[in-house]
């Protein structure tokens, strides 16, 4: 019996773990665009990035191409981190520094922010201007 | 009331001039020290976030910035960017402040989508009030010449020089640094 309820939990997480994967690696997340808008501004991610042109960051057109064609569910992870931990970031001169951590601590919120940027149509990398 | 002011205004002849004027001095020091001890409460952290309005929506945000917890451990509290440290200047604010005692009173912003939806209308007139005295309640702490540029990064350094010879104070850049910026608010630069 208690070899049974293992089991059936054992399945259950195999089973959410391959829903999860599936999710991410079809993309297949709904971006809610004004959510994620509506962060980046709250946060101040606007002062360096915009979604169209070349700031003091990439424009988000531009990270979503970089990241196009590699793997969805390890650039989600990626690019969670490089809002959440601090980490070196390259300006236009060549100096680096740390990128802003964001505020809001929520995991879903920042998720649909990086789902947003990486759903972005139309950018060039490497970058033009 | 004609008696009472007659009253009043009849010399004492039961005390002396001298009793008078120590009853008075010390009534003054007492009324006094009451009053401004009384101010002080109000300036405190704890009084700030004593409701809910303010604790769970700006007070949650604030804790995530480098103004509650940085490397050297001085923390601003709410009064110490909201409420002048002069006299004159303090006092004009907690008058002003007697609206938000009604605004309490009325709800204003007593739910987190009330708060959301007068963010940028509070921020914005936060911003103004700012604005006109300079950033001064930055610069009780932040001065431009007390700055060693050499030890900022070089895009504070650049921004900051720019900004001296622009004669632009702390509020024109540093908007939404305790607080999450207005949903509505848009960067000049976006």
């Amino acid at each position: 019996m208690k070899c049974q309820m293992q089991a059936s939990k054992l399945f259950n997480v195999l089973a959410v773990s391959i829903g999860l994967t599936f999710v991410y690696s079809t993309s297949a997340f709904a971006v809610d665009a004004d959510a994620a808008l509506s962060l980046a501004r709250q946060n101040g991610c606007l002062k360096c990035h915009a979604v169209d042109k070349h700031k003091d960051g990439p424009a988000y057109r531009d990270i979503a191409a970089k990241y196009k064609d590699k793997d969805h569910a390890e650039t989600v992870k990626k690019l969670i981190n490089h809002i959440t931990s601090g980490e070196k970031a390259k300006f236009p001169d060549g100096h680096e520094e740390e990128h802003k951590i964001i505020k809001v601590k929520d995991v879903a919120q920042q998720t649909n922010l990086i789902e947003w940027v990486l759903s972005l149509p139309g950018g060039k990398w490497p970058e033009t201007d | 009331m004609k008696k009472l002011w007659a009253t009043l205004r009849r010399p004492s002849v039961k005390y002396s001039l001298l009793s008078l004027l120590l009853v008075g001095f010390v009534s003054g020091i007492v009324f006094w020290g009451g009053f401004n001890t009384a101010l002080e409460q109000t300036n405190k952290l704890e009084f700030c976030i004593g409701c809910h309005e303010m604790r769970d929506n700006v007070y949650v945000e604030y804790q995530e910035t480098i103004h509650f917890k940085n490397r050297t451990g001085v923390r601003a509290i709410c009064s110490d960017c909201h409420v002048p440290k002069d006299w004159t200047h303090k006092m004009m604010r907690k008058i002003s402040a007697s609206r938000e005692v009604y605004e309490k009173i009325i709800g204003w912003v007593d739910t987190p989508e009330k708060f959301e939806a007068h963010r940028m209308e509070m921020a914005t007139s936060e911003w103004k009030r700012m604005k006109a005295s300079g950033s001064r309640e930055c610069r009780n702490c932040h001065n431009f010449d007390a700055m060693e540029a050499k030890k900022q990064k070089p895009k504070a350094q650049k921004m900051h020089a720019q900004a001296k010879v622009e004669g632009k104070t702390c509020i024109d850049c540093h908007k939404g640094i305790a607080h999450l910026l207005p949903k509505e608010y848009i960067d000049p630069d976006e």
